[in-house]
């Protein structure tokens, strides 16, 4: 029998094409990301690896915090020099810097300054030309090359303390690499470093410490030596730490990754079972052959289970080299446009392989299953009968089943969204209701040809026809649009649902613009010349610096604490107080805290309705439980972690209502106060009001001030609005183009059926052509009947994705979220949808219009 | 050959015709120079062996396929050099099919698939015309009923409606009493005999039943590819007596 499956693998041949394409489809998605994934990971595992080689122990803040740390102080890393046992000890430091040109253009934006260390054991860097950066600074070779650089000449830089000008003394490679950083490195003078970029108030980052040979608890020597002022960690678990930070992304985009690969997958799982399905109909009088020798039903079916994993393993296995090309491809694509993805080459591991072939076979065969079972039940008799036309009926039993499943998905849905039931019933209502799209396909398929049939009287006969040849096998037709449905249900719920969470966020967001800007840098000090540059724009009329660093400690852990003038910073951005009193937080001693309870998502956005501000998030749903943690009212007191790890308690005076300024402020409190329990902060926050109608001079003024400046950017006070409203835009367009794989899929499953079903027909289609009709009115039958399935699979795709999406909304929104459908959004779905069809018919039409009159006619 | 008159209407003529399948060593030679005209009005029937070439030369007669050397005429139209789109009209407008395999659209009905060539036209079928030929083959109580309600033999009138109904110059039936029995078989000649004579329709029939082409007005003998023979008024057993001599 096994020669038998390898014999009709070889005949049919053609017709495997379009299962091995499907899985090839998944599996080559799937092989790519693990493969790019793979390849980064590796990458940034191996160059934290290198960079920090010789690193025996590292010391650093005890609060570490996104880079918003207070770092290492210079006299800390005097000490540990000092301590017995070091061999040498060194202070990493790096900001974002720029290189300009003459006119103070940016010529290279994306660049790292960097401390230079100058022990060459730890290193990461070697001088391949000039000298060390003693006075000036080394760029790296990829770098100069680029901006032909070179030791003698001189270069601008924008920092964090503005324009700078510096000699270059030399040229540095990473190892067998140009640069450490993507971007290109600029390394300066470690002196120099504390002061270019900018942080002399806060000290290093980290300092790194070789230790002399043979020292053993040298992390241990240390702890005790800083008093536990800072923390120690081994080389090891430094490096372990700093490639957690760097994989991190590597590990959530993996799994996001595959779960759309699966997806494909699933969807071809349904074009093989169709494929197969047809594949045995048309080989029915082959397979009654068999079975009127002496076949057992057992055999047939083993027979074509041997097919089906024959055409998963060499599909899969394609798979796998489409997914090489295709990350390359990706590679290319991405250096082409500038960026460098770490990792250069591919990783291909046996575990990838193994898995990517398992993965692919598995699913091919379980979608063989059904087929081979039917097949095996095929009667010999059937062996003497002339033609063989897959037909399928809908029996009542699949009726009951599909209508109950349906009922009760809907049910299950409409419960959630009007009834008030719970939200837990959303997810299995949703896979109820998909169930019974599955299993009642076939009638659903029938009904909508009987509700289409009258629309076709216009359009002719040969839209009759397509309508009529739709339903001749509405289980073929259902599982084909099922493939289908699958991809456009997502696309539809994702866009559905992030479009009215989108416009509601940036809607509520806007509302909640207090401050006309907000200048912000990432982790870096704002330098006092650049508060007072924008005080001095005309047209502004406030700036509150703000003093934020992340210290307190609450029972979720770590939020930011902010020291500023507090009158100033509330006429700049109107913080409003629920409770309590802010002059006292003025006069020092007292916090202000933000009262969650006033952050639930309806009376966020209700700041005029839920006007009952004394009640603190009066009629809210549970409020005071936010996501930030649970509440601390008036009264209580928050807890603040100073440098040297003891814990200062300090008594709120004032609960703030939650906007957005007071959210980012954390715990707020005078600037005194700030100063006293961490000790002196740089300013990394700015809100500025301007006059009314001045705001766009002010902005275009703000950019230049800000122009020689690195890690600051300055953004309009509705900024979390716009940035949320394009994480989503990017988040919905990022997640529908990876479900586009499974519409490819679902494209390939029509194109297969729809051949399929001309082949059977083949006879049919001569009598047509015989009797008169033209190549143009075949052609375009065949088009009508694809994009009949297509409608049938958008129509129900979109249609779940449009009623899922409404649940959705309404259920995470507690209600509050308007469900909005964007009429244009919907309809680009369902055109995608259509265009699907047609597509999938061109291949099919062009062979039904070749079919010769009198082959056809003889071929009875 | 003999012809009936001077002002004979020829229905449809083939004149020199010859087809020939692959080339070279694998050169077969269907119809070998073959001319001959289908009166307008009468029944012909087409015999000969197997490999004659009789299917071949209905075909080409009948516009499905095209010769490789002379000239098809269908009424007044020469054929020849029309092209395809050209050519499936003259099908569809002036020639009827029947087939041994009756070959009925599934998902039609009968009436359906009797209307089917003037629905492709987008033409009304004449009304009275059609409930005459629907009332004729006896389907009148069969008419919403799809090919697979349908017995053999009431396939066949269906498609012999098809054929009629749209008073084609020329209906081609090849085979149409292979897959019958024999009440069905009678059934289906008479028809097709009475359309010639109460009608005047042209009908051109293949066939190796000599009980089938007795009821032709002509019957043409091929052999290897050419005319071998041309009866008038034949009957069954001169026409036995043919085919013997033609079998030696």
């Amino acid at each position: 029998m096994l020669r038998f499956a390898v014999r009709n693998l070889r005949a049919y041949a053609p017709r495997f094409v379009a299962t091995a394409l499907a899985v090839v489809v998944g599996i080559g998605f799937m092989a790519a990301g693990l493969m790019l994934t793979g390849a980064m990971k590796s990458a940034l595992l191996g160059s934290v690896d290198r960079q920090y080689a010789s690193v025996d122990a590292a010391v650093v803040s005890l609060i570490d915090f996104e880079g918003v740390s207070p770092g290492v102080s210079p006299a800390a890393l005097e000490q540990i020099a000092r301590t017995p046992g070091v061999a040498a000890a060194a202070g990493e430091l790096t900001a974002p810097v720029r290189i300009l040109g003459e006119d103070g253009t940016t010529r290279a934006s994306r660049t790292v300054g960097r401390a230079w260390i100058d022990d060459p054991d730890l290193n990461p860097l070697e001088v391949t030309e000039g000298t060390p950066p003693t006075d000036g600074v080394v760029l790296d070779r990829r770098t100069a090359d680029e901006l032909d650089l070179a030791p003698g000449d001189t270069v601008t830089l924008a920092t964090p303390i503005g324009r700078i000008t510096r000699p270059v003394v030399g040229l540095s490679s990473f190892g067998d690499a140009d640069s450490i950083d993507d971007g290109g490195t600029v390394s300066f003078a470690p002196d120099d470093a504390l002061q270019v970029l900018g942080t002399e108030a806060r000290g290093w980052e980290a300092v790194l410490v070789r230790a002399e040979p043979g020292t053993t608890a040298l992390d241990r020597t240390l702890a005790t030596e800083l008093a536990d002022a800072y923390r120690v960690v081994g080389g090891a678990d430094f490096r372990t730490e700093r490639q957690a930070l760097t994989a991190g992304v590597v590990d959530v985009l993996r799994p996001v990754l595959n779960g759309f690969a699966w997806v494909a997958l699933f969807v071809a799982g349904f074009v093989i079972a169709n494929t197969f399905a047809i594949v045995v109909t048309q080989r029915r009088q082959e397979l009654a052959l068999v079975r009127a020798i002496g076949g057992t039903p057992a055999q047939v079916r083993r027979a074509l289970l041997a097919e089906g994993v024959a055409v998963g393993v060499v599909a899969s296995a394609l798979g796998i080299v489409a997914g090489a090309l295709l990350s390359a491809g990706v590679v290319w694509l991405v250096g082409r446009l500038g960026y460098r993805l770490p990792g250069a080459g591919l990783s291909v591991t046996p575990l990838l392989v193994f898995g990517c072939l398992a993965a692919g076979t598995v699913v091919t065969t379980v979608s063989v299953l059904a087929p081979a079972i039917r097949a095996g039940r095929t009667r010999p008799v059937e062996a003497m009968r002339i033609g063989a036309v897959d037909r399928s009926g809908t029996s009542t039993a699949r009726a009951v089943v599909g209508g109950t499943l349906l009922a009760l998905g809907l049910a299950c849905l409409l419960g959630v969204r009007l009834g008030g039931w719970t939200s837990w019933l959303l997810g299995p209502g949703a896979l109820v209701l998909f169930g019974g799209v599955i299993v009642g396909g076939p009638l659903l398929a029938r009904g909508f040809a009987v509700l289409l049939r009258p629309a076709t009287r216009p359009l002719g006969l040969t839209a009759r026809l397509a309508v009529d040849n739709t339903v001749r096998n509405p289980r073929r037709t259902a599982t084909t649009a099922n493939a289908l449905v699958i991809g456009l249900f997502l696309v539809t719920v994702v866009t559905t649902s992030g479009e009215a969470f989108k416009s509601w966020a940036t809607g509520q967001l806007d509302a909640l613009s207090a401050s006309d800007f907000i200048v912000a840098s990432a982790g870096a000090p704002i330098d006092d010349e650049v508060v007072e540059a924008i005080d001095g724009i005309p047209g502004v009329r406030r700036t509150a610096p703000v003093r934020t660093t992340v210290s307190a400690s609450t029972t979720t852990g770590q939020t930011p604490v902010s020291g500023a003038d507090v009158e100033l910073l509330r006429e700049t951005t109107g913080l409003e107080v629920v409770e309590g009193s802010l002059e006292e937080v003025a006069a020092g001693g007292a916090a202000a805290v933000v009262d969650f309870s006033t952050l639930t998502l309806g009376s966020l956005g209700g700041t005029e309705s839920g006007s009952g501000t004394t009640g603190g998030g009066a009629g809210g749903p549970p409020g005071g439980e936010s996501p930030f943690g649970p509440g601390v009212g008036l009264g209580d007191a928050v807890a603040v972690t100073r440098p040297d790890g003891t814990v200062e308690s300090v008594p709120v005076a004032a609960t703030l209502r939650a906007r957005i300024d007071s959210l980012t402020l954390g715990i707020l409190v005078s600037e005194e106060t700030l100063t006293d329990l961490l000790g002196p902060q740089p300013v990394n926050l700015v809100y500025v009001r301007t006059e009314a109608g001045a705001a766009e001079d002010v902005g275009v003024a703000i950019d230049g001030v800000l122009q020689d400046f690195t890690g600051v950017e300055v953004v309009p006070g509705n900024f979390l609005g716009q940035i949320v409203g394009q994480v989503l835009d990017f988040l919905v367009a990022a997640v529908n183009a990876l479900l586009g794989v499974s519409i490819v899929v679902a494209l390939v499953g029509i194109v297969n059926t729809t051949t399929l079903s001309i082949h059977e027909r083949r006879s049919e289609l001569g009598v047509v052509r015989a009797l008169g009709t033209t190549r143009g009115q075949v052609a375009r039958m065949v088009v009508g009947e694809s994009v009949l399935v297509a409608v049938l699979g958008t129509v129900v795709g979109v249609g779940c994705g449009v009623l899922v999406g409404w649940v959705l909304v309404g259920a995470l929104g507690d209600g509050s979220v308007p469900f909005s459908l964007n009429p244009a959004r919907v309809a680009s779905i369902v055109a995608a949808g259509l265009l699907v069809g047609v597509v999938a018919a061109v291949a099919p039409a062009r062979r039904a219009v070749r079919v010769d009159v009198l082959d056809a006619i003889r071929a009875t | 050959m003999s012809q009936a008159g001077t002002t004979v209407t020829w229905a449809a003529q083939v004149l020199g015709g010859t087809k020939v399948f692959g080339s070279g060593e694998a050169e077969v030679r269907a119809l070998d120079g073959v001319t001959v005209g289908f009166e307008q009005g009468r029944f012909t029937a087409i015999m000969g062996p197997s490999g004659s070439g009789k299917s071949t030369l209905v075909q080409c007669a009948a516009c499905l396929d095209r010769l490789t050397a002379g000239r098809v005429i269908i009424g007044d139209v020469d054929a020849t050099n029309l092209d395809e789109r050209r050519l499936t009209r003259l099908r569809r407008d002036r020639i009827g099919f029947i087939f041994q395999q009756f070959n009925l659209l599934p998902t039609l009905t009968a009436r359906e698939n009797i209307t089917f060539p003037a629905d492709l036209a987008g033409r009304r079928p004449d009304q009275a015309w059609f409930d005459h030929v629907v009332d004729a083959v006896g389907l009148r109580d069969r008419l919403d009923h799809r090919p697979s309600e349908l017995s053999g033999g009431q396939q066949q009138r269906v498609a012999v409606a098809r054929a009629l109904v749209g008073r084609p110059d020329v209906i081609v039936a090849d085979e149409p009493t292979g897959n019958l029995d024999s009440n069905s078989s009678a059934e289906i000649l008479d028809f097709l005999a009475r359309a010639t004579a109460e009608y005047g329709q042209t009908v051109v029939m293949v066939t190796h039943d000599p009980v089938a082409a007795a009821r032709a007005d002509r019957v043409l003998f091929l052999a290897d590819g050419r005319i071998v023979d041309d009866l008038v008024g034949p009957t069954r057993e001169l026409l036995l007596e043919r085919m013997g001599t033609l079998a030696r």
